[in-house]
Order: C-alpha cells, then sequence, then structure tokens
C-alpha cells in the first residue's frame, strides 16, 4: 500500500466496555489502527481479543466507551443516529458470515438495495447491478432468493451488496468461516480483484489462515489491544 | 426506496409464513363476515322496526299542533292539514303524505266498554305500504269510503268486547270543545298483527265520519304522515318542511314523535356495537400477535437491514404495510366469504316462526315485526366495517412495527 494513501478508517484509545449483569467487561483497552484507502487487511486474533467489537465501531453499529473512531475523518461518536444510518448506507459495506441476504428479495434486489436507498434512478441502478453481478460471477441467476443459492453464491451476492454503493470501506466478518475451501479460494480471489481493480478497501476479521495468508496486512489484537501489524510486500 | 417496493418486500414477508398468515387473513375475513351480517341483520331490523312503526303510527316525518306531542287531545288540530300534505309531497325524498286523525277512544258494547286507541283514516288515500294494520285484516273487509259508518278492529279487542265482523259498536270520544261526543259504527272487519298491544289496544275509523262525529272541518286533522324512500331523511326534511310551516304545526321525525322506540333502538344498537367492538378487539388481539412473533422472528433480518442504511421508519413502515396487507387480504376475503350467506338472507331470510312457537310475528318496542329475518347493510355501516377493521389492523400493527425500528444492529446481528 502507497504511504500516501489517505486514511480510511482511524481508531485513536478506543476503549469500550460491556456490561454482562453487573460486570464491566472490557472488550478493547485502547485501541489505535489506522486503515488506508485500498488496503486488503486481516484482524486476527484469540476469541474475545476485540475483533468483532472493533468492527462493531467502525461500521458505526456501536458506539465506543471513549476515545475516537473516525472514518474519512469524519468523528462517528460526534454524528446522530439519523446521520450514522446514512453513513453505513452510503460508505461502509457489511459482509457477514452467515451471509445475511434478506430472504424476500433476489439476488438482483438484494445487491441492488443499498443503491435503492440512496434513491439511484432505477435505470442507472440496474446497469450498475448487472455489471457487478457479472463481475462477481452471477450472470444468469440474478432472479433468484438466497434458498436457491448455493453459500458460496451468496456470499457472492452478499459481497455485491457490500461494494454496490462504491463504499470508504468493506467489513467483512470471518467471510470464509460458512464455505467449503475451494469456495473459500474463489471469494478471496474474488475480493482480491475487486480491491485491486476497483480500489476497495477491505477490512477482514477472520481466523482462517487462507484469509491471512492472502491478506497484505495482517493485524493481530490481544485482550482489545493491537499486538501485532505486519505489512507484506 | 419507493413505497411500491417496500409494499412488495412487505407482501413477501407475509408469505414466509403462508400458514400463520391464511389464519390470521381467515380470522379477520370471519370477523368482517360477522360484522357484516350482524351490522346487515340489525340495518334491515331496524330499517323495518322504524318502518313499520311509521305505518303504524304517524309516518317518518309527522306534521301536527304544536302541543300535540306533549298534550295528544283531539282539540289540537291542524286546520289546513290537506294543503300542508299537497307542500310536503313536493320535498325531495317523501314518497307518501296522508292525513289522519289520531286520538283515544271509548268502546262499548251492550255487555262491555274498553278504551283503545284509534286512527281514521281515508282509505281511498291510503292503503298497507302507509297503514300496516291493514295488510294484518284476519276478518271481513277495509273500508272503501272515507264517510262510511264503519269500524276495523284489533283481533284480540273485539274478542274481548265479543264483536265479530257486522255487529254495532259505538264509540265515544272527547270533541274539539272538550264534549263528549259519540258515534255509532258497524263492525267492518278485524285486524291481527301478531303484536298483543296492538291487538288489544287500537281500532281504525274512516276519516270524514269522524271528522263529522268530532265536528272539524273538511281540511282539518290532527295529523300528516309523511312516508318517505328512507327513513335517514327524516331530518332532513323535518328540517325543511319546519322552516316552511306557520305557528299551527310542527315538524316532528319519528324519532321525535316515538322516543320511546328511538331509545330502545339506540339501546340495542349500543348493545350490538360493543360486542362487534369485542370482535375487532379479538380480531386485533390475533392480528398483533401474527405481526409481533413475525417481527421477533426477524429481528436478526431488521438488524441487517439497519446495518446497510435503512432508516428505522422505513421499517416501521415496512411492518405497518405487512399490517395493511393482511387488512385488505382479510376484508377481500371478508367479502368473498359473506357474499353467499348475505346474498341468502338478503333475498329469503331465515324463517324464525318455529323457534317462536308458530308465532308469524314479534312484538319489538310495540311494533309488530316479520318473523321471517332478512338482513341488508348500508353502504355506510359497510364502509364502517371496513374502516374499523383496517384502523384496529394498523393499530394492532404500530408496536410490532415501533419494536422492528427500534432493533439494535449491533444486538441483532452478532457479527461474531
Amino acid at each position: 500500500m502507497s504511504e500516501t494513501a489517505p486514511t480510511v478508517v482511524e481508531l485513536d484509545q478506543v476503549v469500550k466496555h460491556y456490561r454482562q449483569g453487573a460486570v464491566d467487561v472490557p472488550a478493547l483497552r485502547g485501541l489505535a489502527l489506522r486503515v488506508s484507502r485500498g488496503e486488503f487487511t486481516a484482524i486476527c486474533g484469540p476469541s474475545g481479543s476485540g475483533k468483532t467489537t472493533a468492527l462493531n465501531l467502525i461500521g458505526a453499529l456501536d458506539r465506543p466507551t471513549s476515545g475516537r473512531v473516525l472514518l474519512e475523518g469524519r468523528d462517528l461518536g460526534r454524528l446522530s443516529r439519523r446521520a450514522l444510518s446514512q453513513l453505513r448506507r452510503d460508505r461502509v459495506g457489511f459482509v457477514f458470515q452467515a451471509y445475511n441476504l434478506i430472504p424476500v428479495l433476489t439476488a438482483y434486489e438484494n445487491a441492488e438495495i443499498v443503491m435503492a436507498l440512496q434513491g439511484v434512478p432505477a435505470a442507472t441502478r440496474r446497469q450498475q447491478v448487472m455489471t457487478l453481478l457479472a463481475e462477481v460471477g452471477l450472470t444468469g441467476l440474478e432472479h433468484r432468493r438466497p434458498d436457491q443459492l448455493s453459500g458460496g453464491q451468496q456470499q457472492r451476492v452478499a459481497i455485491a451488496r457490500a461494494i454496490a454503493a462504491g463504499p470508504a470501506v468493506v467489513l467483512a466478518d470471518e467471510p470464509t468461516a460458512n464455505v467449503d475451501s475451494e469456495t473459500a479460494d474463489r471469494l478471496l480471489s474474488l475480493m482480491e480483484q475487486l480491491n485491486r481493480e476497483r480500489g476497495v478497501t477491505f477490512l477482514f476479521s477472520t481466523h482462517d489462515p487462507r484469509v491471512m495468508e492472502r491478506a497484505r496486512r495482517v493485524v493481530r489484537f490481544v485482550d482489545g489491544r493491537v499486538d501485532d501489524d505486519r505489512s507484506k510486500s | 426506496m419507493t413505497l411500491s417496493a417496500l409494499s412488495v418486500m412487505a407482501w413477501r414477508n407475509l408469505w414466509r409464513n403462508r400458514r400463520r398468515t391464511v389464519i390470521t387473513m381467515v380470522s379477520i375475513a370471519l370477523a368482517t363476515m360477522l360484522a357484516i351480517l350482524m351490522s346487515g341483520m340489525q340495518d334491515a331490523s331496524w330499517r323495518e322496526v322504524i318502518d313499520t312503526a311509521a305505518r303504524m303510527g304517524g309516518g317518518h316525518v309527522t306534521l301536527q299542533h304544536p302541543e300535540h306531542l306533549d298534550k295528544p287531545t283531539l282539540s289540537r288540530t291542524i286546520a289546513g292539514a290537506e294543503a300542508k300534505a299537497a307542500r310536503a309531497l313536493h320535498e325531495p325524498g317523501v314518497r307518501r303524505v296522508v292525513t289522519r286523525i289520531v286520538g283515544q277512544t271509548l268502546l262499548s258494547t251492550a255487555h262491555d266498554t274498553f278504551g283503545a286507541g284509534f286512527v281514521a283514516y281515508d282509505p281511498t288515500a291510503e292503503d298497507e305500504s302507509t297503514l300496516s294494520l291493514l295488510e294484518a285484516l284476519s276478518a271481513g273487509r277495509p273500508f272503501t269510503r272515507p264517510d262510511e259508518g264503519g269500524i276495523l278492529l284489533g283481533a284480540r279487542l273485539a274478542k274481548n268486547l265479543g264483536l265479530t265482523p257486522g255487529r254495532k259498536v259505538v264509540y265515544t270520544m272527547t270533541g274539539k270543545g272538550g264534549e263528549i261526543v259519540t258515534g255509532l259504527a258497524r263492525v267492518t272487519g278485524l285486524v291481527a298483527t301478531g303484536s298483543p298491544s296492538v291487538d288489544l289496544g287500537l281500532c281504525l275509523l274512516p276519516i270524514d265520519a269522524v271528522r263529522k262525529t268530532l265536528g272539524y272541518g273538511p281540511e282539518e286533522a290532527t295529523q300528516v304522515a309523511l312516508f318517505l324512500h328512507d327513513n335517514r331523511d327524516a331530518a332532513a326534511v323535518a328540517r325543511t318542511l319546519g322552516a316552511a310551516l306557520g305557528d299551527d304545526a310542527v315538524a316532528l321525525t319519528w324519532r321525535q314523535a316515538q322516543p320511546e322506540l328511538d331509545s330502545f333502538i339506540a339501546m340495542k344498537r349500543s348493545g350490538a356495537l360493543i360486542f362487534e367492538l369485542l370482535i375487532l378487539l379479538l380480531c386485533a388481539a390475533g392480528i398483533f400477535n401474527t405481526l409481533f412473533v413475525s417481527v421477533i422472528e426477524r429481528l436478526r433480518e431488521f438488524g441487517i437491514l439497519i446495518a446497510v442504511g435503512f432508516p428505522p421508519a422505513r421499517l416501521f413502515g415496512l411492518v405497518m404495510l405487512e399490517s395493511a396487507w393482511l387488512s385488505l387480504l382479510g376484508l377481500t376475503a371478508g367479502a368473498l366469504l359473506v357474499a353467499g350467506p348475505y346474498a341468502y338472507l338478503n333475498r329469503v331470510g331465515l324463517d324464525l316462526t318455529q323457534l317462536a312457537g308458530g308465532e308469524q310475528n314479534m312484538d319489538i318496542a310495540g311494533v309488530g315485526m316479520s318473523m321471517i329475518l332478512k338482513i341488508s347493510v348500508y353502504p355506510e355501516s359497510a364502509a364502517a366495517i371496513a374502516a374499523a377493521v383496517i384502523t384496529a389492523t394498523l393499530l394492532a400493527g404500530l408496536y410490532p412495527a415501533w419494536r422492528a425500528g427500534r432493533v439494535e444492529p449491533v444486538e441483532s446481528i452478532k457479527l461474531v
């Protein structure tokens, strides 16, 4: 990654505590992390190390107990609920472990939903979504509903949905956890291709060695802090 | 995302659990059917009661002396009754107008004396459509001339007096100036309505014969009875006529002229309304349950939608649209379900004669009613039912919809 690429994500001394009954559980303990545009980065670490919490905060799904989370320079802690909703819609893409497509929508409709929410005209939407679905290898499957698609195909739809609106960052949570090795390789190749050709910034949370192997930067979390941060040449 | 796209999504969501949707739809349909049948029964029954009461009494609108309602004596008359009747006939919605003398009399034979109400009418101007007693003629014949010396007696009254057609009876009244006047009449026929209060306490007389007995002028009467195409127009007609009448007459609706009947109908309608509201409440509880369970089952999905930027207000709208679809489906199914029974009960009706031990009529607030139960719903009643079902369904959807919009994505998605 170029040294001059602008910062997309910045976590500045982020602390996050959860309440579990009467117990205060620290999830992040002063986390500091920067992700630049175009990165293909994996966050790894043992369970409970704070990977998910970090993704939730970056994705504007949760707020830190203290510290700052910035997305493209905007402090998420200062934004209203409505502004956060718009920010998620316009600047963040999500790929979940369990695909999490909307079951009543077709592959095409799932992929276009964010653009539809943005109010992009139908003709433009159609053109862009069809191109994208072709790019992720789903031509001919546009009208199928999620239950008519394989796990790998569903995850491709999820990837299409995540990048359709041109987000600043795609947060992918264990995207290969529910698919076989061959499908996982194909999905990773697809995301690499999108990263390379479209410049999409990917930030993975993963336990999968294959993801860590293909990532150009691997950040290891331990006890809510960055324990190791390595970039590959 | 457009409303139509959201509607399509809501429609599809509804069919994710077909069985649950169908059960809810059927419950709305059954509630609609029940409400339509109940309202149809009530609308038809009360229309029949009001129309029959109008034909037994003073019409849907009555013109009479201003003090006649409080002090109904034969001295309180309308002088130009026939002219007022002719004027009233030109009012929109008025079907027939007749003049009558209505009061109390004492009927005497050599053996017995009984008090009774009487209606003196013009047989050349009236028939069964204005005077219901004429259709209950059980013996003898109706009058043919307004000046003939006949009398039609309630069947039980005749029995008590020991009279049969052809026999004579003396009627005694208090005349216009307060003097006692009498007339002699031959029993022309008997009427048997099935209503004890009528058959025991009423008789009919020819109007000109009574005018002569009472010393009235040729156009004088105590009552001008107006019959309308639709009893619901009574207030409007009375208002218009009331403004046009002089000081010697007032226009009263059937509600004002027969307040006990109005109160009875209002009381019965209130009871039925409470029952219908209970049905609606049960129906709404079912809809609430369906929508709430469906929302709880989809919390994760709502979390995803919020995560990708679906505004909470739109999620609220999505669930409300599901609720609206449910109500429309239920209403449509209800309309289809009720069409057959409604058509049958509207045309043929339900014969309750056997249930009433063979009686052909029943007495409702002093009005003899047919034992063939027919239904006919007013358009506004049907519209009110539809509006109530839609409102109840939408209200039942409010909390589930609010709950959907309040989903915390971080809690519901559980990224890891």
